[in-house]
């Protein structure tokens, strides 16, 4: 019986309907807004920066002004202490940035997990700096930071110190961290209550008969399970921070000095205001490849150490 | 009429598309209400024969890219305007900027366009590719009211030595003397100050006098703090602060004196006076500069008409660019004009005219337009973050100065190796 059922499926899937020839150029059709606008809009400029990182092209001379000068873009950028010094930014903005954000929103996540009076506003209210405008968010900043009249310097004065935040070299990128941290802890807060939400509960009530403290349960269970949300939220994290550019063209414009520089700022000013199209372009792509190996090695980083692994 | 011109005048209306039309498509950066959309009635009124579309494109990188992509792509654009010397090298240089000599060497109200001492166009490799439109000569404005309370003299004539010590004697506890100090270098060298031969010229003295003058200014308080610059945005914004009495020198250009007359957007109840930018060591350069060059696009099929529209734009049409405060570049406008188009409907009740008339009617000081212009954007930038860092006192004046010439000598380096 069970044979002939078997048997008989393959006949029933490979069936015509009578008059309909199955077109599979038809499926095309379907897609095909959203497949011109990837090509356009993804897949083309793509390849065009593959293809331009061998260039040296400033766009005003047209197509005809491409010049393919073979590696030494990427000769280039070895020797070039504004791109290095713009990856050494780049990575203390990522280095100090991210991990901060991720245990924040973490330590946030598990307080408004528990049965806080208006958990559900408290949980909006967090959640609104990702959500907010960057204009807005860069001008409020601006105010709240400025040296003399702004409410952080107010405050800090009480214990007599008064950093000169956004319009000094040493204190520009810090209050950009801090920026990036509070826009994105209220992001990683709710990422991680779904994830906690989803923690497996016969293990708390186990380890509560075992009588396991409450950092032996976080160690064991908490942490664990959360493992692969918290790979997701620095993956992407990661990314989102090496490509950090809104607030630093509209706050810091790279400044003062070259201080708030990061790479994708650099890669701007060498694109759009050297016109360096090319050499711009190299530089999108060797930054491209260290994100990539960068995300690469986190994702590996936490393989077969997830609990439901 | 209305209609029709209305439609002339929207921005935007010209852009996208990249087919021809049958109007003379023109872009600039001035709002069309600031002044272009008049000078494009005039010329219709006297040229009904053309059509005139006016596009505006905001004047920034993002705009001039737009600028750039849409005469790289084909858009229909005859007439357009450029700003920036930067955005000029590249432009007449890649082919995107008509050659402009017959008609310049054959007419003789253009003549002044081939003046090679203080320049009124772009001349690319023996060839006129712009033309200014515009003569924005630089003045330092006083705060009428407390230049008197202070009993300080309105200067007539006077040394950057004198102007120092002037913001000294304006500078009290509310308020601060100066903006910010003349560019030194810019009066004592003139046109293309950033360059000696193939190297950049930042070697010269008077670079760095004027890194350290600012930045002993701001130290001693009679230079508006940097800080406050930086954190405020203020460069962008400066009459904000001088109309609010937060300083009372204001070393500026005709552009800036639109928010001086306008009572109810700008409020104040002071008068403003002129004196002429101060001089360096007998150098007496202007710090201002023909500017707002208009090109015809090479690839345009309506040359003779883009051509029209040029050569009424710079002999008899630019009039109503004088609310703008663009002084047209050849002249060709009476004081009355000036007057009324600069300085609004009661010039008499905010500004100080006698010294308006000595110091932008009757004098003819020394415009400085740069026309070397390899790596242009790089140094500017350069100058820029330097400059900060000393003014902000984080910087000694002499290291700055030799790293922005280490970066503008690797600028030229790099910009002269290309093809």
């Amino acid at each position: 019986m069970a044979t002939a059922t078997v048997a008989a499926a393959p006949a029933v899937r490979t069936e015509k309907a009578p008059g309909i020839k199955p077109r599979g150029w038809i499926g095309f059709l379907f897609i095909a807004p959203n497949l011109l606008g990837v090509i356009a809009f993804t897949l083309i400029p793509l390849i065009s920066v593959v293809v331009l990182a061998f260039t040296d092209w400033n766009l005003v001379s047209g197509l005809g002004g491409i010049t393919f000068n073979g590696i030494d873009n990427f000769v280039a950028i070895a020797r070039d202490p504004g791109f290095w010094h713009a990856i050494g930014l780049t990575l203390v903005y990522v280095v100090v940035s991210v991990p901060l954000t991720v245990v924040g929103g973490l330590a946030l996540g598990i307080a408004l997990n528990r049965p806080l009076p208006g958990r559900a506003v408290l949980r909006a209210i967090f959640f609104l700096p990702y959500i907010v405008n960057v204009v807005a968010i860069g001008m409020t900043w601006l105010m709240l930071m400025n040296p003399r009249a702004g409410l952080v310097n107010q405050v800090l004065d009480a214990f007599g110190i008064q950093p000169g935040w956004f319009a000094s070299s040493h204190w520009a990128l810090p209050a950009l961290i801090v920026m990036a941290i509070w826009g994105g802890v209220g992001y990683c807060s709710l990422i991680y209550l779904s994830a906690l939400q989803d923690a497996p509960r016969q293990l708390y009530e186990a380890a509560d008969i075992d009588g396991a403290s409450v950092w032996a349960k976080f160690r064991v269970i908490t942490w664990p399970s959360l493992l692969p949300t918290t790979i997701f939220l620095l993956v992407t994290l990661i990314i989102g921070a090496s490509q950090g550019f809104g607030l630093i063209a509209l706050i810091t414009a790279g400044g003062p000095g070259d201080s708030t520089t990061t790479i994708s700022y650099y890669m701007y000013q060498t694109g759009f205001q050297f016109y360096r199209f090319g050499y711009a372009s190299a530089i999108g792509l060797v930054t491209f490849v260290g994100v990539l190996v960068l995300t690469l090695l986190t994702w590996r980083a936490q393989r077969g150490r997830a609990l439901n692994e | 009429m209305g209609a029709g011109l209305a439609a002339a005048v929207v921005p935007g209306c010209a852009a996208g598309g990249g087919g021809r039309s049958g109007a003379l498509q023109v872009w600039g950066g001035v709002p069309a209400a600031s002044g272009p959309g008049d000078v494009v009635k005039a010329f219709r009124e006297k040229f009904p024969q053309y059509d005139v579309n006016y596009t505006r494109f905001v004047n920034d990188d993002r705009g001039n890219l737009k600028l750039d992509t849409a005469l790289q792509g084909g858009v229909d654009i005859d007439v357009y305007f450029t700003y920036s010397q930067g955005a000029m090298a590249l432009r007449a240089g890649s082919g995107l900027a008509a050659d402009l000599t017959d008609r310049v060497s054959n007419d003789p109200d253009l003549k002044v366009f081939l003046d090679t001492e203080q320049p009124r166009s772009y001349i690319d490799n023996g060839k006129v590719k712009a033309l200014a439109t515009a003569r924005e000569p630089f003045f330092v404005l006083f705060n009428e009211k407390l230049r008197q309370q202070a009993g300080v003299d309105l200067p007539h004539a006077w040394t950057i030595d004198e102007f120092r010590s002037t913001a000294k004697q304006l500078t009290t506890n509310k308020t601060v003397g100066a903006y910010t100090v003349p560019d030194i270098a810019r009066i004592a060298l003139g046109p293309n100050y950033w360059y000696d031969g193939n190297r950049s010229n930042f070697g010269d003295p008077h670079f760095e006098q004027g890194f350290r003058v600012g930045r002993e200014m701001i130290a001693a308080g009679t230079a508006f703090p940097w800080t406050e610059v930086l954190a405020r945005h203020l460069d962008a914004y400066q009459q904000n602060s001088f109309l609010t009495e937060e300083f009372h020198l204001w070393s500026t250009a005709p552009f800036n004196l639109r928010y001086l007359y306008d009572a109810k957007k700008y409020p104040h109840d002071f008068k403003v006076a002129f004196a002429p930018s101060p001089t360096v060591d007998g150098k007496d350069w202007n710090g201002g500069s023909y500017s707002n060059f208009i090109m015809i696009n090479p690839e345009s099929p309506k040359f003779e008409a883009a051509w029209a529209f040029v050569k009424f734009w710079l002999t008899e049409g630019a009039t109503p660019m004088l609310k703008g405060g663009k002084l047209p570049a050849l002249g060709g406008v009476t004081d009355d004009q000036v007057i009324t188009g600069m300085l609004g409907k009661e010039p008499d009740k905010y500004f100080d005219m006698d010294s308006f008339r000595r110091v932008v009617l009757e004098a003819d000081p020394k415009l400085a337009t740069d026309t070397r212009l390899t790596g242009f954007p790089e140094i500017t930038l350069a100058v820029k973050q330097q400059r900060d860092l000393c003014w902000l006192g984080e910087k000694d004046p002499g290291a700055a100065i030799r790293e922005v010439r280490r970066l503008a000598d690797a600028a030229i380096a790099r910009n002269e190796r290309r093809p």
